[in-house]
């Protein structure tokens, strides 16, 4: 000990570690920590965080425009954003941010390690595969959470600010937080698994990119002919291929409302119960995860 | 305990054998795996750590299985692959240091280590700057980091010279030294140059087209095979003479003569020959063979049936 000690103090030579180590929940949860950063670029160069945080703003516009509307301008309260509307089609832009994020992050998340062939290095540790594409898919899904609660939180304090009694709002409407909740939490689900499988399949990241972003183009589209022209239940059913509609759907369900939309409105026509959308949107979502997990189990290394 | 067994291994990919019923029995210290590039080197990596399931056979590692106790092997390994790992607009800390969280480090002591190690590999102010601006030399020492930071029991290093210039080489070889005797960690460390494996390794296990051709300790395989080379003032040819004679294995020419150490002790025969002759003695000198003497005439014997 005292020919090291008067040695070089910078060479203590190799040291064991005998502390403590961690069991697999904690590896896991690094693992979706370290990704949740990435998601939003945090820890990275500022050209990484460009387009999360720019569509997470962009998400959020809406709601940070109605706010400060409100807090300067008397709205009427028949003219108020009301929350069910928020990430509906009818509003359009939130919900085209919301997929825009899943085709950039996404295939950052996944294709990253894909790329640079770095999943070795996570699959010889003391994670399974399943675990790995599991943090994964919950460190997508928990950014796009917060994508969709952000906007609704500035939304809710608009709204108070538009009524006249702020501590009444809060009281009359607390029931909507729930419903808010939930919807948001199965728009996040359901888009991640889209995401996420998707991602999977290419570590190139423009074709993971444009393969998210196709069908969310496409099949509104198809859905739209088959919903317009073919007039029997097969046709109706053409309403699930919409993603943007599915969400419509279940949303509208969870707050007990009715979109304002005319009578020729796709959503109209098929005229299915809102309780469909919400199974239909939880069956894709589960069969996305488990494709997901199965992709990674096969993979060969 | 034995650090790595392997019984009658095999693993098959459609229309390829990669690994043929091999039986690995090695005991832990610095294991050279040799065999030419498609040998099987990595497959048989990939399997001991789990990444690949194997077709047939059973493996164990620091005697667990393989195939049912996967996930604690993995927490005492460490593993290093051939090919590029790295993300290249990470800084080595922050990638290093992530992995040794995943490794179950909490996150402090994730941090330390990571100084730490990235320090015994040789990487000082640049660990904090973004991978893809280093040399290759500079990725294999992150490479190896990555594998030491959790302090495992034994690391798998596939071809850790790979693309690396000779003196790369030689820090990198220097490293793996150092591992193995001062860390006291066991390494599994695959090449297909011999010359590196015998300066490092203890003990060896070559295959070739998945088959086992030889295991054992690298002394075993240089042991009795070396020569005397005896220097005199006078007919080295001579002296081979009079030793064939005696019974040696012996050839001479000019000054210097070659003696085989394979039978009985020639010290006594090699004095009293050159006392006859009178020939001066200049110089005796004991040649160790390398591994390359050893395989090099199958070696060229198997190009040249091929040819």
């Amino acid at each position: 000990m005292s020919e090291r000690a008067a040695g070089s103090i910078y060479d203590l030579g190799y040291r064991r570690y005998e502390g403590r180590r961690l069991g697999r929940w904690d590896a896991v949860l690094s693992l979706y920590v370290h990704g949740l950063r990435a998601a939003f670029g945090l820890g990275r160069r500022t050209r990484s965080k460009v387009f999360p945080i720019g569509l997470a703003v962009v998400a959020a516009i809406p709601a940070l425009g109605y706010l400060m509307a409100a807090a300067f301008i008397d709205i009427d309260i028949s003219d108020a954003i009301r929350a069910e509307d928020y990430f509906s089609s009818v509003f359009f832009f939130p919900p085209a941010a919301l997929m825009l994020f899943v085709a950039a992050v996404a295939p950052e998340l996944l294709g990253r390690d894909l790329r640079h062939a770095t999943l070795p290095l996570y699959f010889s540790r003391g994670l399974s595969r399943q675990d790995y594409a599991l943090a994964r898919y919950a460190s997508m899904a928990t950014a796009l959470l917060a994508l969709t609660l952000l906007p609704q939180a500035v939304l809710f304090l608009g709204n108070a600010l538009v009524v006249d009694s702020f501590g009444g709002y809060f009281q009359d409407e607390w029931g909507q937080v729930g419903p808010i909740i939930g919807s948001s939490l199965l728009i996040s689900l359901f888009f991640a698994a889209i995401g996420m499988l998707i991602s999977a399949q290419s570590g190139r990241r423009a074709f993971a990119t444009i393969g998210v972003i196709a069908p969310f183009v496409f099949l509104p589209i198809i859905s739209g002919v088959l919903v317009g022209t073919v007039e029997n239940f097969v046709g109706r059913l053409g309403v699930f291929l919409n993603p943007f509609f599915v969400i419509d759907g279940f949303t509208y369900w969870f707050f007990d409302a009715a979109p304002d939309i005319g009578e020729g409105h796709p959503l109209n026509v098929a005229d299915f119960a809102g309780g469909w959308y919400f199974f239909f949107a939880l069956a894709v979502t589960a069969a996305g995860i488990a494709l997901l997990v199965r992709h990674y189990g096969r993979r060969s290394l | 305990m034995p650090l790595i067994e392997t019984y009658a291994l095999t693993k098959q990919y459609p229309g390829v054998t990669a690994l043929n019923a091999l039986d690995i029995n090695v005991e832990p210290g610095i294991i050279g795996l040799v065999g030419a590039n498609g040998a099987g080197k990595s497959t048989l990596i990939k399997i001991l750590l789990g990444l690949l399931p194997a077709t047939r056979g059973k493996a164990r590692v620091l005697d667990m299985d393989v195939e049912t106790e996967g996930r604690a092997i993995r927490g005492l390994v460490g593993y290093m692959p051939e090919h590029d790992c790295l993300p290249p607009d990470l800084s080595a800390t922050e990638f290093v240091a992530h992995l040794a969280e995943v490794s179950g480090l909490p996150r402090t002591a994730a941090r330390e280590r990571t100084a730490e190690t990235l320090r015994h590999v040789g990487l000082f102010e640049e660990r904090y700057r973004e991978i893809g601006g280093y040399s290759t030399g500079m990725k294999q020492r992150v490479k190896l980091a990555q594998a030491l930071v959790h302090d495992p029991r034994l690391i798998f290093l596939d071809e850790p010279t790979n693309g690396l210039d000779p003196a790369g080489r030689e820090e990198m070889l220097d490293l793996v030294r150092r591992t193995g005797r001062e860390f006291g960690i066991a390494v599994l460390m695959s090449s297909h140059l011999l010359g590196e494996i015998e300066r490092v390794c203890d003990s060896l296990v070559v295959i070739d087209a998945g088959r086992l051709v030889r295991q054992g300790a690298v002394a075993e395989f240089t042991a009795g095979l070396g020569s005397l080379e005896v220097e005199v003032e006078g007919d080295a040819a001579a002296l081979a003479e009079a030793l064939t004679k005696r019974g040696f294995e012996a050839r001479g020419e000019g000054f210097l003569a070659h003696v085989g150490l394979n039978g009985d002790d020639p010290y006594d025969a090699i004095r009293d020959c050159i006392v006859e002759l009178e020939l001066g003695l200049v110089r005796l000198e004991q040649r160790r063979q390398t591994l390359e003497d050893i395989f090099r005439p199958d070696a060229d014997e198997a190009v040249a049936e091929r040819v």
